[in-house]
Formats: structure tokens, C-alpha cells, sequence
């Protein structure tokens, strides 16, 4: 077949291997692809450089027009690196690239792992190339809960210990500002707020939480606490909330930093029982935190009940099944 | 390897993959899917990437690599069409499960160059890990002397450490829960427990400690009435927060929440995070990992099937990913789990872990090797 390499005399030297999905000896392929010819010339042609272990220019445009037809395969991106580096490409041109493939295949993770591998080089990039977070916004506004893009942008973070630099949390707020229902970005604040600095502890999404050495109870808990920055983004979970009362994201934000300074659900039932009256309930979230506390405090186990069961009745019946196993458990402790 | 997956265990589940296919185009898959394995032990995704005879060397194999979802599926494929892994390159594939783990605990997807792991920090890996050990390594060692097992602590650590502060489990450390994951991580834990008899208990699997209890929370906080985006303005509103008075002053002047009666909500699906809307697939990932938890009674199932099979069912058959959405392998196949989970009338059971029938378990269960 006459196609674009066979007729190329850049490619003349080398020998397509051509595709064996093992039907020539019997064997019934699962799931055939109907692969266009193009597609099918360009992977015979990367196989043959692959098997040659070639790191060459050629072999760099032949990935990126493979990867133009398929960017789900695996290991053209791993081998597309390791020329990169080969040939030491200009990095930043490749990024360029990535932006705009980013941009076309937004479900896509190879992509974001082989943007990752680039970055991690230290010879390539010491310290954090700013124009990277504009290019995550650019994404985010395509979508503000891709969850690769979040995955890469804690990786940044991680990496060039980007923890406390200003724009990170401008970001957040910014994204929070245009939905405050954005899970997302109030995960990454918490990161933001709560991540060890100490990269060479084992990292958590609890503090503390992946270090086996750490007994159970002292799992998210900080060792050493800053409680203006707790009271601070107690404040901000607060001011979210009454923006959108039956908003969840802020009601656990505040649970996962009560917890990482050690205090209690308690200290908020001044607040939250100002949601809930009798007969005007501002948010049912706090209907549920109110149970949480009445739950663990002694004698309090029928207010605990009459608050799911409330939940349950009026402002939550898709979850009915689960209310009851919460009454359920707190009648097994009182008898 | 994945879609062979969905389209083998879909027909396994109706109860028609003997009487759909003949036993020579069995036999073809399962030869293909051997075509499919590494000299070295493990599967590739696809044929696609085989140089062919001979032409494997230390210097190119790393672009032809085994991959660790490719085997597991390659394995569950083999188990459903009644293949007994004789073929299976046992030991050497278990002697490759180690090299694929990180010293965090972790698992990657490959070995890349150098033999470094190649591929994210990420739960799917380490869920097709757990399940490739618990299929190859069985309950008993013979045959595998000196083979080394993967850490198993470390392993169980790492994914300790993706819970997050809402309760669900995250692809890595820090990062989102989100019910795929959380699906990985208890899947991993599953799978680990089905074969290590001495193994320490795990908070996460362990009913009234704090870790399970959250995951119980967030797992059944996933299931929403919210089918798809609302039209403009039908959302709560996001009030304009006007900063005077006390909080309590402010507090009082929020409109009060009204309730909602039982009988005005039919449907209800799934979500996979926090605020997003549900989607088929989800009614699958976290139903399963509530099955795996025996916690599924916490599930509203007479909703969830409403919303399966008048909601995201299509006209022509299978399912979409939501309302109106075209059917397609992926979804058809979790819709359609998701209802045998409750007992759907002409569906096989079905094996939360591995995703497959309970008879596709108990073939493997019951291969000599396997056992103790």
C-alpha cells in the first residue's frame, strides 16, 4: 500500500512491522478496532523504530502524528519522553504542544502523566514555570472539576512546594467565587492548608493518615496546630456556607479542619443551631451536624434521633435507608 | 483488553455467553488473549505494541511493556470463558507484580525504561494489582517458592492515606474523593483479605471505627436526585453575601429549607463526587463498594432501579451515561450490574471485586492451585 512513510525517503531505510493480532494463527481478536490505514502505516512504522530502540528526530514526529490519531496509546507518550530527553528538546516547545492536544482531549490522562514527567526534571525545570498555572486556568475554564488537571496541580504543588505562594490560593478563591459548589478547588484549599511540608513524610489525604507508625485516633490531626489559621478557615467555610446553606462542600470543609486542629463538631453547634428551629430549618446539613454532636454526647442519643429522624421525614428521603442505620446504631448504644 | 471485558462478562451476566458464541470462538479469544501475554510475564493492553519473533531485546522491551490493568482484565477475561490459566506465565508474572510497586506503596502501571514504574500514583493500578495477586497467588504457595510477594503493609498504607477529610477515597494522597477510587481502594482491601489469613484488621473494612463509618457517609451522600445540569437559574441561588450584622442576625434571614415529600422524587441515581450530577456508571462503583462494605442496605433501591431503567435505559437497549445519552459498552455494563447487585430478574449474580459472575469466581476458587 502506498501511504505517507512507505513514499517518504526519510522513512526509505526502515521496515514496517506490520500489526499481527494473532488471527493468522487462529486466535479471535476481542474487540477489533477498525484502525484507519493511515493509522495502521504510522504504528507499523513506530513499532519498527521502537523494536530499534531509535532515538531520533523522525522517530519524535512519528509519535506526535501517531498520538494526533490516538492519544489513549500507552506507550508512544513513555517512548515520545525518553527521545525528548534524548535529543534534549526544548521542553517548554513541547509544552506549548501539549497545551493545545490538552485543550482538544480534555478526558485524557496520558496526557497530564507525560506533562508531569517533563516537569519532574529538575535539569529542565528548577524551579516552577509560572506560566504553568495560567495554562491549568485556561483548563479550569473549560471545565473547573477536570479531575486530572486537580491531580496535576497538586502534584505541582508538592513538587516545586508551592504551598504557600500566593497564587495558588488566588486561584482557589477565584474558582470559589464563580461556584461555590466547585468540591474541587475546596479540596485543594484544604491541601493547600492542611498538606505536610515535610515531603519526605509519607503523604495523606488525612494528615497524618498514611503513616502506619500513627495510632488510629491521631489520624488528621496536626501535630502542631496554628489555630488563627483554623480560625480563620472555620470564617471562610462559614461566610461559604451562607452564601449557599445547602451547599456541602464547606459543611465537611469545616468538619476536615475542625479535625485537623483536634476540636470537636461541638465548637460549631453555637452556629449551626441557629439553622435549625422549630418549624425553620436553614440548611439541612446542619440538622445533620447538630445529630453528629448529640450522637457523642452522653443522654443527648434522643435528640441525636429526633434530628434523623427530621432528616429522614422531611428534608432527606432519598437517604431514608441510611437515616435508619444511623438510628439504628444509636439505639444499640443507649440499650 | 477492557472492552473484550465488558462485552465477555455483559453476556456472562445475562447467562448467554455459552449459547451467544460456539466453543471455536471461545477458544479463538482465549488463544488471543494468550497472544496478548509478555515473554516476561503479564499482558499488554493490545496487540499493537509486539514487534514480533525475536525482535525483543533489554534495550526495546520497555516499549512493548506488560500492563497492570491489561493482565488483570486479561486474566478475568480468561476465568470467564473457563479457561484454567494453565498458560498464564504464573510465576513470572508474579514476579513482575513487585516491580511495578513503588517504594510508597503504591502501584504504577508498567515498568518504563530503566525499570523505573512508569504511570501515575493511582488507585486503579493498585485495585488491578490486589486482583492479579489474589488470582495468581491464590491461597496456596506451591509452585511459587521464592517468588516475592508485593509489601503488602506498605500497600495497605498508601491507600489508608487517599481517604480524604470528607470520608470518600481519593486517586492519591490529597487529591479528590471520588467513587472510582473509592471503589480501587476497598476493592484493593477486598482482595488483599480474600487470601491473607493474617492479615491486621483495617479500619477501613472494620464496621463502627471512624474511617468506615465516614466511608458509609459519603457513600451513601452520593446518591442524588440531581439527573443533569438545571436549566438557568432553576439552581439554588449563590447569595450575594452582604458582610453586616451578626452571623446569627444573618443566620436568621436565610430562607428556610423546604421539605420534601417522599412521593415527589422517583428517580434517583448516582453521583461520583461531591456536587456533580449522577451518572450510570457511578450507581455501579458505589453500590459495589457498599456491597463489598455489607452496607448496601443503605441504598435506596427501588429509586436507584427507577432512575436505571426509565431514566438512562435507551430505546434501542443498554444504557447511557444519562438521560437522553446514547448506550455504550461501559455503561450498559455497570447500568446493568448495578440492577443485579438487587437481584434483577434474569441477571447472574454478580462479584462486587472482581466485577465478574459469582460463577466466574468459583471456577476460580475451585482450579487446583488455587487452593489451600
Amino acid at each position: 500500500m502506498e501511504g505517507k512513510y512507505s513514499t517518504d525517503p526519510e522513512w526509505a531505510s526502515v521496515t514496517p512491522i506490520d500489526l499481527d493480532d494473532g488471527s493468522s494463527s487462529g486466535a479471535m481478536p476481542l474487540a477489533t478496532i477498525a484502525y484507519p490505514a493511515e493509522y495502521l502505516e504510522a504504528t507499523s512504522y513506530l513499532r519498527a523504530v521502537m523494536a530499534a530502540n531509535e532515538m531520533s528526530e523522525r522517530a519524535l514526529s512519528l509519535t506526535k502524528d501517531v498520538i494526533s490519531m490516538n492519544p489513549a496509546h500507552y506507550t508512544v507518550w513513555i517512548y515520545r519522553a525518553k527521545i525528548l530527553f534524548a535529543l534534549d528538546k526544548d521542553l517548554n516547545e513541547e509544552l506549548n504542544w501539549l497545551n493545545d492536544v490538552s485543550l482538544k482531549y480534555l478526558k485524557n490522562y496520558q496526557i497530564w502523566h507525560h506533562r508531569q514527567v517533563l516537569l519532574s526534571s529538575k535539569a529542565h525545570f528548577p524551579t516552577f514555570p509560572p506560566k504553568e498555572a495560567d495554562f491549568l486556568m485556561e483548563m479550569f475554564a473549560q471545565d473547573s472539576k477536570n479531575y486530572h488537571v486537580w491531580t496535576y496541580r497538586h502534584w505541582l504543588v508538592r513538587h516545586f512546594r508551592l504551598w504557600d505562594q500566593p497564587r495558588e490560593l488566588e486561584d482557589v478563591e477565584f474558582l470559589l467565587k464563580a461556584d461555590v459548589r466547585n468540591n474541587s478547588a475546596w479540596n485543594h484549599r484544604y491541601m493547600l492548608r492542611f498538606g505536610p511540608r515535610d515531603t519526605s513524610l509519607p503523604d495523606a489525604g488525612m494528615v497524618n493518615a498514611g503513616d502506619l507508625s500513627t495510632a488510629p485516633t491521631e489520624k488528621g490531626r496536626l501535630s502542631i496546630v496554628d489555630e488563627d489559621l483554623i480560625d480563620g478557615e472555620l470564617k471562610f467555610a462559614q461566610e461559604a456556607i451562607l452564601r449557599a446553606p445547602e451547599n456541602r462542600s464547606p459543611w465537611w470543609y469545616a468538619r476536615g479542619v475542625l479535625r485537623a486542629a483536634g476540636r470537636g463538631l461541638a465548637e460549631w453547634e453555637g452556629f449551626v443551631s441557629g439553622f435549625v428551629s422549630e418549624g425553620a430549618v436553614k440548611s439541612s446539613h446542619a440538622v445533620e451536624w447538630l445529630a453528629d454532636v448529640f450522637a457523642e454526647r452522653a443522654g443527648k442519643e434522643a435528640e441525636a434521633v429526633r434530628m434523623l429522624t427530621m432528616l429522614k421525614e422531611e428534608f432527606d428521603p432519598i437517604r431514608k435507608n441510611y437515616w435508619d442505620y444511623r438510628i439504628r446504631k444509636l439505639d444499640q448504644a443507649v440499650a | 483488553m477492557l472492552l473484550g471485558y465488558l462485552t465477555l462478562s455483559g453476556l456472562d451476566v445475562l447467562g448467554v455467553l455459552q449459547s451467544k458464541t460456539t466453543p471455536e470462538e471461545r477458544q479463538g479469544y482465549i488463544d488471543w488473549l494468550y497472544h496478548c501475554q509478555v515473554p516476561s510475564g503479564g499482558f499488554r493492553g493490545f496487540p499493537g505494541t509486539d514487534f514480533g519473533p525475536g525482535k525483543r531485546n533489554k534495550d526495546n522491551e520497555a516499549w512493548d511493556p506488560a500492563n497492570v490493568p491489561a493482565t488483570f482484565f486479561a486474566l478475568v477475561n480468561l476465568l470467564i470463558l473457563g479457561d484454567d490459566l494453565s498458560r498464564v506465565k504464573r510465576r513470572e508474572c508474579l514476579e513482575w507484580l513487585p516491580k511495578v510497586q513503588r517504594a510508597d506503596g503504591s502501584f504504577g502501571e508498567l515498568v518504563g525504561p530503566e525499570g523505573s514504574v512508569g504511570g501515575p500514583r493511582d488507585l486503579r493500578y493498585c485495585c488491578c494489582a490486589a486482583g492479579i495477586r489474589y488470582v495468581l497467588r491464590g491461597r496456596s504457595e506451591t509452585g511459587l517458592e521464592g517468588v516475592p510477594d508485593i509489601d503488602v503493609l506498605g500497600f495497605i498504607s498508601f491507600i489508608e492515606a487517599c481517604q480524604t477529610y470528607d470520608g470518600g477515597m481519593a486517586e492519591s494522597p490529597f487529591c479528590e474523593s471520588h467513587s472510582g477510587h473509592t471503589y480501587c481502594a476497598i476493592g484493593s482491601l477486598d482482595f488483599l483479605r480474600r487470601t491473607c489469613n493474617d492479615l491486621k484488621p483495617v479500619p477501613l473494612l472494620s464496621a463502627g471505627s471512624n474511617q468506615f463509618e465516614a466511608l458509609i457517609t459519603w457513600l451513601a451522600s452520593r446518591q442524588t436526585a440531581q439527573l443533569e445540569e438545571p436549566d438557568e437559574d432553576e439552581d439554588e441561588e449563590q447569595r450575594e453575601v452582604t458582610d453586616t450584622g451578626s452571623i446569627d442576625n444573618r443566620v436568621r434571614g436565610l430562607p428556610n429549607v423546604q421539605p420534601i415529600g417522599a412521593d415527589t422524587i422517583s428517580c434517583a441515581g448516582f453521583n461520583g463526587r461531591c456536587n456533580k450530577y449522577a451518572d450510570t456508571c457511578y450507581s455501579f462503583w458505589n453500590g459495589a463498594t457498599l456491597m463489598m462494605l455489607d452496607q448496601y442496605s443503605v441504598v435506596d433501591e427501588v429509586r436507584n432501579r427507577r432512575y436505571l431503567l426509565e431514566k438512562t435505559q435507551h430505546l434501542v437497549g443498554g444504557f447511557g451515561k444519562g438521560p437522553g445519552d446514547p448506550p455504550d459498552l461501559l455503561h450498559s455494563y455497570f447500568g446493568m450490574v448495578s440492577l443485579a447487585f438487587q437481584g434483577e430478574v434474569g441477571l447472574s449474580p454478580v462479584d462486587p471485586t472482581m466485577g465478574s459472575s459469582e460463577r466466574t469466581v468459583r471456577h476460580l476458587e475451585s482450579l487446583p492451585w488455587w487452593q489451600s
